[in-house]
């Protein structure tokens, strides 16, 4: 019933859209897209005089929670493929395809109080911040700590989880405990880690590091008009354009 | 003299839809989970940890409060200084500031470059930080309801046991407190909902750790995470906590007033 409700909601919204008013795209998109997404709205709003873009940022399970219960998104930015792959499942989303990929780094206070230098110290760490095993990062950094434990051992994953003192429910509040001064130190993606001037970022060398794959697709949607410009917005972020202002953010793109 | 109950219709309509808005949640909540949900959520890993702590610390942030707060309010009750009117009004600011504010507040204070955390007294990422964070949350509810059931305490009857030779801390035990109490449990009751509620705070200043800060609140959040209907169990469970202490404190001074007369 709450979903017949919200689906009338928006029906009813979109019917006494005016001719005269601004074309509108409904943006969803992972928190850790909030720096660069928020420069690729102004750029497609410049480059589209008259389109309205807004842009909703939270953790990609709360927005696929919301996408299901019936929100209107018109584009869907997920960190994390599996959620926007069931929303293809139940037909809600479509047309997905990768834009962007991220990685792991290692970020400690400016003044470093455990002296890490190298992902491999980890365990220095008096308190460790880490994310949810539940969410993307956390996921991630659980398969990196098993990853580094199979090639050192030494009960190196053991070591490390035993100074987690909190893990967070997404990457802004976990690098929020490091810039607040703490924790010793946490594993974020690198484009948090870009984004703060409080915090300096050890990098995690490739063979180690996990990847996060961002993926980009498209709100089921009857009006073809608004239709058109979400795939414009999706092309956009996809284009050479939109894959330059991502990488400026610290995403791997498709050049890399 | 008892009100006749709600005469004219848009009254009742208006109240009906009221407890309809506040009730249908939570009917909507237990119902949309099944006994599977139910088995599933319960078995879960963080449940067991996540209810033994949120009902050790609240219990424990329910006592302090009791403790410091019930001199507190009848110090706002009786005293008739312009310094108690102004602490009575300041004591209430955590109601009004959104609890992540009081977090960050509390990490100023007791965080490794707080105030007090200099002086080694860092209490982020500790259980004690989850009491800490709930006291703050809390205690105004039960300082404020305290503090006007002390209000209708007769001050007479006080002094007349104080005539009859009572010490102060006699005549309050033995006449104010009884007097008040159906007020100060009112207050109880609410501190302590406050209190096994409390979310925001916990999150900024304790964390989020299984078995040492994760409380139910947070559990639910890091649920909602996972998989939504593990999120409802929780939810659900912490919903019917809160009722049974709602009704458990609210039947106590009907108890205690029926006992004594």
């Amino acid at each position: 019933m709450l979903h017949a409700l919200l689906l009338a909601c928006v029906t009813l919204a979109g019917c006494e859209a005016h001719p005269g008013a601004r074309a509108r795209v409904t943006v969803f998109a992972a928190s850790s897209l909030t720096e660069a997404f928020a420069e690729i709205e102004r750029e497609f709003e410049r480059a589209h005089p008259g389109v309205d873009v807004s842009v909703t940022f939270a953790g990609s399970q709360v927005l696929r929670l919301q996408i299901e219960q019936g929100a209107r998104a018109d584009v869907f930015a997920s960190a994390n493929p599996s959620h926007i792959r069931a929303l293809e499942d139940a037909r809600l989303i479509h047309d997905i395809e990768r834009f962007a990929l991220n990685e792991l780094v290692v970020i400690v206070p400016p003044e470093n109080p455990a002296k890490i230098q190298a992902v491999e110290e980890l365990g220095r760490a008096e308190r460790l911040v880490i994310g949810d095993r539940h969410v993307p990062v956390g996921h991630y950094t659980d398969a990196m700590l098993d990853r580094i434990d199979r090639r050192r051992g030494g009960g190196f994953a053991r070591d490390v989880r035993g100074s987690v003192v909190s893990r967070e429910g997404n990457t802004r509040l976990v690098r929020a405990k490091v810039e607040l001064g703490e924790a010793d130190a946490a594993v974020v993606y690198k484009t948090d880690a870009l984004a703060s001037e409080r915090v300096r970022s050890i990098e995690i060398p490739a063979p180690l590091n996990e990847r996060a794959e961002y993926m980009i697709g498209l709100g089921v949607e009857e009006r073809a008009g608004e239709h058109a410009l979400a795939a414009r917005f999706r092309d956009f972020v996809t284009s050479p354009r939109g894959q330059r202002v991502l990488a400026e953010h610290g995403f791997l793109t498709r050049g890399d | 003299m008892r009100a006749r109950g709600l005469s004219s219709l848009p009254a009742v309509v208006l109240a009906a839809a009221l407890v309809g808005l506040l009730l249908v949640p939570f009917v909507a909540l237990v119902a949309s989970s099944s006994i599977e949900d139910w088995r599933a959520g319960v078995a879960h890993p963080m449940f067991a940890p996540a209810l033994r702590l949120s009902a050790w610390t609240s219990i424990s942030s329910v006592l302090v409060i009791l403790l410091a707060g019930t001199p507190l309010a009848w110090w706002i009750a009786t005293s008739r200084s312009r310094i108690a009117r102004i602490v009575e009004v300041l004591v209430e600011l955590p109601i009004i500031v959104p609890p992540a504010v009081v977090g960050v507040a509390l990490l100023q204070v007791f965080g490794r470059s707080g105030l007090l955390g200099d002086l080694g007294l860092g209490l982020a990422f500790t259980s004690a930080a989850v009491i800490v964070a709930q006291i703050v949350v809390a205690a105004p509810f039960f300082v404020q309801a305290a503090a006007s059931a002390f209000r209708e305490v007769d001050q007479d009857a006080v002094l007349v046991a104080r005539s009859l030779g009572a010490t102060r801390e006699v005549a309050f035990l033995r006449v104010a407190l009884p007097m008040a109490s159906p007020g100060l449990i009112t207050g109880a009751s609410l501190a302590w909902a406050r209190a096994l509620g409390e979310f925001g705070a916990t999150l900024l200043f304790a964390g989020n750790l299984t078995g040492v800060t994760q409380t139910l609140p947070l559990a639910v959040f890091s649920a909602l995470e996972a998989d939504v209907r593990l999120a409802v169990v929780f939810a659900s469970v912490l919903a019917g906590v809160g009722v049974v202490l709602l009704l458990g404190l609210r039947g106590l001074p009907a108890l205690i007033a029926g006992r004594s007369r």
